[in-house]
């Protein structure tokens, strides 16, 4: 076809697809980190599911709440 | 105050912060646990029109792709390099939805009855996503004229102001990122967005207002609205049009919920740090 035209493609495909996939894994971190929470959801101060690292780089204690893993959410506890 | 804290502490602090049930304030009062459920419902309903909106998106770039490449026929004087203005107008077209977006968003953040922060991080997704489509807009036209206008840059009207904007929103991105007090920071990030929104007519009606290599509009007459364009070109065109808002659309929802997952993420450290520091300071008092 044209050298120009296929470099276009993969160009502007590629990087839009790039840009996407990278949102979607911060997001995933993030909310690995956070704790599952209900993205639209305000915070509630004393409902923190957070886990301090400790200082030898471990994982700090479990969280303990009440609230289940949501599953739909991609949630691994 | 230090941050700093002993194995012990911590783990007081956690059960501290992480009371269960009950005798934890607030939590085991129905309103809470009601919100909580109708959140994860509201999400829900977010994900799934997310994923609809995703998975059209990505249906419509792929059949445009399919249209731009293989169905449509070349141009009578551009030949095959026609096939790149399929994606390239569309491309430009959403950066400057995107900082259509961000503009209306500023403004809305700034005008004393509809201040939100919401506002805010809509301006920033947006205007993220823009300068992306920028960047992209700049790279497809660059290979587009480097075998029709013989250069890969041209120091152009459209050409500059386009590149203006890209500095100028990457200027703005660098704005955001200047630690501060939420509102204080919203509310500076607004004032840039609006300034950098200035050069967005400029862009536009550059091929109007000055002499330009680039092409004045050219898919239909903007004052009798005839179209210049028939067939399964047209119809490729505005595919691509739409598909390509879809991806905005979705981008644009994926980088406003990870502002939101930094803000809580920031605001659950801050609520463990102060739990971590009256563990301390109960331990020093015992």
């Amino acid at each position: 076809m044209n050298g120009y035209v296929e470099a276009g493609y993969v160009v502007g495909l590629g990087t839009l697809a790039a840009y996407a996939a990278s949102l979607a894994v911060r997001e995933r971190a993030a909310r690995r980190r956070v704790g599952a929470g209900p993205a639209g959801t305000p915070f509630v101060a004393g409902t923190s599911h957070a886990r301090v690292p400790g200082p030898d780089g471990a994982a700090g204690p479990e969280p303990v709440t009440g609230a289940p893993p949501d599953p739909a959410s991609g949630d691994r506890r | 105050m230090s941050l700093t804290t002993t194995p012990t502490t911590r783990a007081t602090a956690a059960a501290g912060a992480g009371r269960t049930g009950a005798d934890r304030p607030g939590n085991g009062a129905p309103g809470a646990r009601a919100a909580k459920v109708e959140g994860r419902r509201g999400r829900r309903r977010s994900d799934v029109a997310l994923t609809a909106v995703g998975v059209c998106a990505l249906v419509g770039v792929l059949v445009t792709v399919w249209l731009g490449l293989w169905v449509t026929p070349p141009d009578r004087f551009m030949g095959n390099l026609v096939r790149l203005l399929y994606i390239h107008p569309s491309i430009a077209w959403v950066m400057y939805i995107c900082y259509g977006v961000a503009f209306l968003s500023s403004l809305a953040y700034l005008w004393p009855r509809t201040r939100s922060l919401r506002f805010d991080k809509l301006a920033g997704a947006s205007s993220e996503v823009g300068v992306v489509f920028t960047g992209l807009t700049l790279v497809t036209g660059s290979i587009w004229g480097r075998p029709t206008w013989g250069t890969w840059w041209t120091w152009d009207p459209l050409l500059t102001t386009t590149a203006l904007l890209f500095v100028l929103y990457l200027g703005y991105l660098a704005v955001r990122r200047i630690p501060g007090e939420p509102e204080v920071c919203a509310k500076r990030s607004a004032i840039a967005a609006i300034v950098a929104f200035v050069d967005v007519p400029i862009c536009y009606f550059s091929v109007l207002w000055w002499k330009s290599l680039h092409q004045p509009p050219s898919i239909a007459d903007p004052v009798t609205g005839k179209t210049y364009i028939h067939g399964s070109m047209a119809w490729t065109l505005l595919l691509s049009f739409v598909s390509f808002t879809l991806v905005y659309v979705w981008l644009v929802a994926r980088r406003y919920r990870l502002f939101v997952l930094a803000e809580r993420e920031g605001d659950e450290g801050l609520a463990l740090a102060l739990a971590e520091r009256r563990a301390e300071s109960r331990e020093a008092q015992a």
